[in-house]
């Protein structure tokens, strides 16, 4: 009994810690979430789409991803393409958290899977690296997992609600490429970055003529191997100046 | 109708790259390049979207340099995102001097 009351309890304290250390990234949640809504109208999506793709697709970038290509009237296999390679990253934020969801049972991992954002991995992966572990840290990613995603649907209903009442000339489409700028200046810390998106920039513009915006495609590739390519170079490098000390 | 197929879809892909790690069908590592090169898999999607988004015109299809308010708004934000790590800020000062700069002229 007094065990169970013990387990129910570290369980909710994990919950409500996810809770509590998902919030301050909210603030960050909530505008992006607004100019979806407004974006979203904006391109011609209707409201119920643009607000059910918050749920359906729940993911920031592939979502304005997707609004983007539907504006530019992109052909289904390259918005796809284009959406799945957006979310690749995904793979790497699950192969780091299955070490500890691994064991769950299957109704645990459809859940987090589905919950597992940027942000969300952000905050519950620091909680299962720094803190001591317990068998409920589970917990701890489903509360950061549900505070984002219903900020996500609440920001989206405000940005639908308030779209209409724009004017036009507020040029609010060119949010999408301001977001994403915000989105990838963090992570342009170190060199190969730099170089990949420089070239996957290039690329974009010189591939313009390429049939079915397949520009976009043949870019973030041009972007990936610069990327990888150059790191490897990187590394030889530093190991050599090492090995000369 | 295909919007919202579209969605359903990629939805469905959305989930099964998140799921996917988390099942026994995927191999707990992947090799090394592998690993590496989807790293800069978000660079390089968004890179290739941002720069046509400010360099080409939408209505007429060609890169625009000069009068492109775009190219200052872009530097601006980034100097704004660099500093303040906050993606309301870098869309509110990118959009503000886009907003100024047609007043303006």
């Amino acid at each position: 009994m007094t065990n169970k009351f013990v387990h129910k309890n570290s369980a909710l304290n994990e919950f409500v810690s996810g809770l509590k250390d998902g919030l301050p990234l909210q603030i960050g949640v909530i505008p992006f979430g607004i100019v979806f809504g407004i974006v979203g109208l904006e391109v011609g999506l209707s409201p119920l789409q643009t607000f059910f793709m918050s749920s359906i697709l729940f993911g920031g970038a592939s979502q304005i991803v997707f609004t983007q290509l539907h504006a530019t009237a992109t052909p289904f296999a390259v918005l796809v393409a284009t959406v799945s390679a957006v979310n690749l990253r995904h793979l790497l934020y699950g192969m780091v958290m299955s070490e500890y969801l691994r064991h769950l049972p299957l109704k645990w991992r459809l859940a987090l899977g589905y919950l597992l954002t940027d942000e969300a991995f952000a905050v519950s992966h620091q909680r299962y690296t720094q803190r001591p572990t317990s068998d409920f840290m589970h917990y701890h990613l489903l509360g950061s997992g549900i505070m984002l995603w219903f900020c996500w649907q609440v920001s989206t209903a405000i940005g639908i609600l308030s779209g209409p009442t724009i004017p036009e000339s507020f040029q609010l489409g060119f949010a999408i490429p301001l977001t994403f700028i915000a989105v990838i200046i963090p992570s342009l810390s170190h060199f190969p970055a730099i170089f990949s998106a420089i070239s996957a920039g290039l690329a974009a513009l010189l591939f313009q003529f390429l049939p079915f915006n397949l520009w976009l495609i043949v870019a973030a590739f041009c972007g990936i191997i610069v990327g990888t390519l150059s790191s490897y170079v990187s590394k030889n490098y530093i190991k050599k100046i090492q090995e000369r000390k | 109708m295909s919007v919202w197929i579209a969605i359903i879809f990629t939805g469905f892909l959305t989930f099964g790259t998140r799921f996917l790690p988390l099942s026994p069908l995927m191999p707990e590592k992947l090799p090394d390049w592998l690993q590496l090169a989807m790293k800069f898999v978000p660079v390089s999607v968004l890179s290739a979207i941002i720069i046509p988004a400010i360099f080409i015109s939408e209505d007429t299809g060609y890169i625009v340099i000069q009068d492109n308010l775009r190219i200052v708004a872009a530097i601006v934000a980034i100097f704004v995102a660099y500093f303040s790590r906050s993606t309301a800020i870098t869309i509110l000062s990118g959009l503000s001097v886009i907003w100024i700069l047609t007043f303006l002229e």
